[in-house]
């Protein structure tokens, strides 16, 4: 034990002694370890980012949007539910715990006195905030009888608010929309944006009949309603009732596509890993590239090194190292010097990750396993790389070694 | 019973196809506590007879019994824990770490050592250093030393183990006439403290330090 103590210390001797070739070996290992070291901070934030994104959706939630993907191009897609499939599906799922109809226009103006906003307006029942698990942080929520009654009503988003009303409490007072003078009865949490970009806090609550009459003039159709199961663990058997219950109730003949879609939080992880994928994969293929040459980079130097350094092999042979001896210190100088660019590829992986997160908000998630992988990885370049040289240097004979 | 007792020793390279004959049949005996020079033209084979008797190398044929032990037959890793234990060499270009410093370099052959260690190397290795006068340089390089000095830290070297036998090729080759004095006084110290010595020498004046002189011709003993 103390003996593999003391050859370790002679490998971190030479490490230091010789600084050319731990520079190069180093700066090499380093490069291609920081890229790997991104891949797995990015791979682990897009999963975390996914998690997230589907926990805010709500891991027990469906949504269904009008109009089939396949079947019709984007801007006709969407109505293709009524209020009366959604008041079918409310009543046939038991399984089901909140069914809620949305209906969306956007570019609509508001106004408090002097101020103007442009923002979308969401027509939806008094359960809108208790489907997106999204409280009302003051005054109150919508009512059943506001959705009965068509009353010209509103819950504020957040950013609505400091644009019309400052610091102002807005509840109770009036705003106009869509030249519409409407109620506030309460404020939204800011929820910031959505995974599509929009901005969740420019938003403008109604119920649903309010802005199919009053706004769009519409009597049938909504975009889209969301529906929240009891039991979570079976999404899938969900999502497949649903799908052939709504077939059912639109008519859609056998074997035509389905003319409207559902947006389930498997299919939203599989969306967003798909998104970071190509990153990965380019950052992936470098990041092997650059470790593989790295490792002929250590090689070589570590062969130049070997012919460099004969006689001192041959002086520790002398005195009495064995070849595994001697092995085993130049496997040490490699595995130590990759060591230490896997620590700097580590912290030059970090600073380029910070780099591309301020810049494309690019989802990174460092945990001691991007740390373990690259530390992991460097020692396989050390051992592979370093093996050859060493085993070279090992099996130099004593005395030729000394006459070098 | 002679420290080193060797018998018919035959060594041969192959030169490509050639097979060369460097030794051809050396009987020899060295007695504990012998000084012995080493002497004959180039080509002879001291060298190789030293690193055979060194165990550096192994013969091609014949018997070298050390010690009571026979080293012809030994493997490799064998004869490395016999160099550590029962072997120092001081070689004519000193052969020296660059790297390392003075202490660092006496040190060397104690990193090496199987089984129990005995001792404490560090305090030896300072006496050694007392001992070839050196004990002011630990922390030095071996470039920023005399040929001599150099010289003096290989010595250190060679004894930090405590050895039996001190091989020494041409230690004084590349140092003028007084400080080759210095350092045959050094080894002839040495063989006054017990230990057994053998040098090899082109040099008449380091031969005259030596109780007996072995000279060589044509890979043979000569008398």
């Amino acid at each position: 034990m103390e003996r593999v103590f003391n050859i370790f210390q002679q490998a971190g001797a030479a490490v230091r002694a010789f600084k050319l070739r731990t520079f190069f070996c180093l700066a090499s290992i380093a490069l291609g370890i920081s890229s790997i070291t991104i891949i797995v901070a990015a791979t682990e934030g897009a999963y975390q980012r996914a998690f997230e994104i589907v926990d805010r959706f709500g891991p027990d939630s469906l949504m269904v949007l009008g109009g089939s993907e396949t079947t019709r191009a984007v801007g006709h897609r969407e109505k293709t539910i009524t209020l009366e499939h959604v008041r079918a599906v409310e009543e046939a799922f038991s399984s089901a715990y909140l069914v809620v109809p949305m209906t969306s226009q956007g570019n609509i103006i508001a106004s408090h006195r002097d101020r103007r906003l442009q923002t979308r307006v969401i027509g939806s029942t008094h359960d809108y905030s208790q489907a997106w698990t999204w409280p009302v942080i003051e005054g109150s929520d919508l009512t059943e009888n506001d959705v009965k009654g068509l009353r010209n009503v509103a819950l504020l988003g957040h950013e609505v608010v400091e644009t019309l009303f400052g610091q102002e409490s807005p509840v109770g007072k009036y705003v106009f929309v869509n030249r519409i003078p409407t109620q506030v009865v309460g404020v939204l949490a800011s929820r910031g944006t959505s995974p599509a970009g929009h901005n969740l806090d420019n938003r403008i609550i109604m119920p649903i009949t309010t802005v199919m009459r009053k706004i769009q003039n519409e009597t049938r159709y909504i975009n889209n309603f969301r529906i929240r199961f009891v039991d979570a663990n079976r999404m899938e058997n969900h999502e497949q009732e649903l799908r052939s219950f709504l077939r059912q109730l639109q008519g859609t003949p056998e074997g035509a596509p389905d003319d409207f879609r559902i947006i389930s939080p498997t299919e939203i992880i599989r969306f967003l890993v798909a998104l970071t994928g190509s990153l990965v994969a380019f950052l992936g293929i470098v990041g092997v590239m650059s470790l593989v040459v790295a490792g002929f980079v250590l090689a070589n130097l570590f062969l130049l090194s070997v012919k460099e350094r004969t006689r001192e092999i041959g002086v520790r042979r002398s005195v009495g190292a064995k070849k595994s001896d001697i092995r085993f210190q130049f496997l040490c100088e490699a595995v130590l010097i990759t060591s230490l660019g896997g620590v700097a590829g580590f912290a030059l992986g970090f600073a380029g990750a910070q780099l591309l997160t301020t810049m494309a908000d690019f989802p990174m998630h460092f945990s001691w396993r991007a740390f373990a992988v690259g530390l992991g990885l460097s020692w396989t370049v050390g051992i592979l790389f370093g093996l050859q040289p060493a085993s070279r240097a090992a099996n130099l004979k004593p005395i030729e070694a000394l006459r070098a | 019973m002679p420290l080193c007792s060797l018998k018919n020793i035959r060594k041969s390279y192959s030169l490509g196809q050639e097979e060369v004959e460097i030794l051809r049949g050396i009987s020899l005996e060295i007695q504990e506590g012998e000084f012995v020079a080493l002497m004959g033209p180039s080509g002879s084979g001291k060298t190789t007879l030293m690193n055979i008797i060194g165990c550096l190398d192994v013969p091609t044929t014949g018997e070298y019994i050390f010690a009571g032990q026979k080293v012809s037959g030994l493997t490799d890793d064998e004869l490395s824990i016999f160099r550590n234990e029962h072997m120092g060499f001081v070689f004519q270009n000193f052969h020296l770490l660059p790297y390392a410093n003075v202490l660092e370099n006496v040190l060397l052959p104690t990193l090496y050592v199987s089984g129990k260690k005995e001792g404490a190397p560090l305090k030896r290795a300072r006496e050694l250093l007392k001992l070839v006068g050196l004990e002011d340089r630990e922390r030095f390089k071996p470039s920023q030393l005399s040929g001599g000095q150099q010289q003096r830290v290989a010595i250190a070297r060679a004894l930090v183990n405590d050895p039996r036998l001190i091989l020494a090729d041409e230690p004084t080759g590349q140092l003028d006439s007084s400080t080759a004095r210095e350092i045959m006084d050094l080894l002839q110290k040495m063989g006054h403290g017990g230990k057994t010595v053998m040098v090899i020498t082109h040099d008449l004046a380091t031969a005259a330090y030596a109780e007996r002189k072995v000279h060589m011709q044509d890979g043979l003993v000569s008398g």
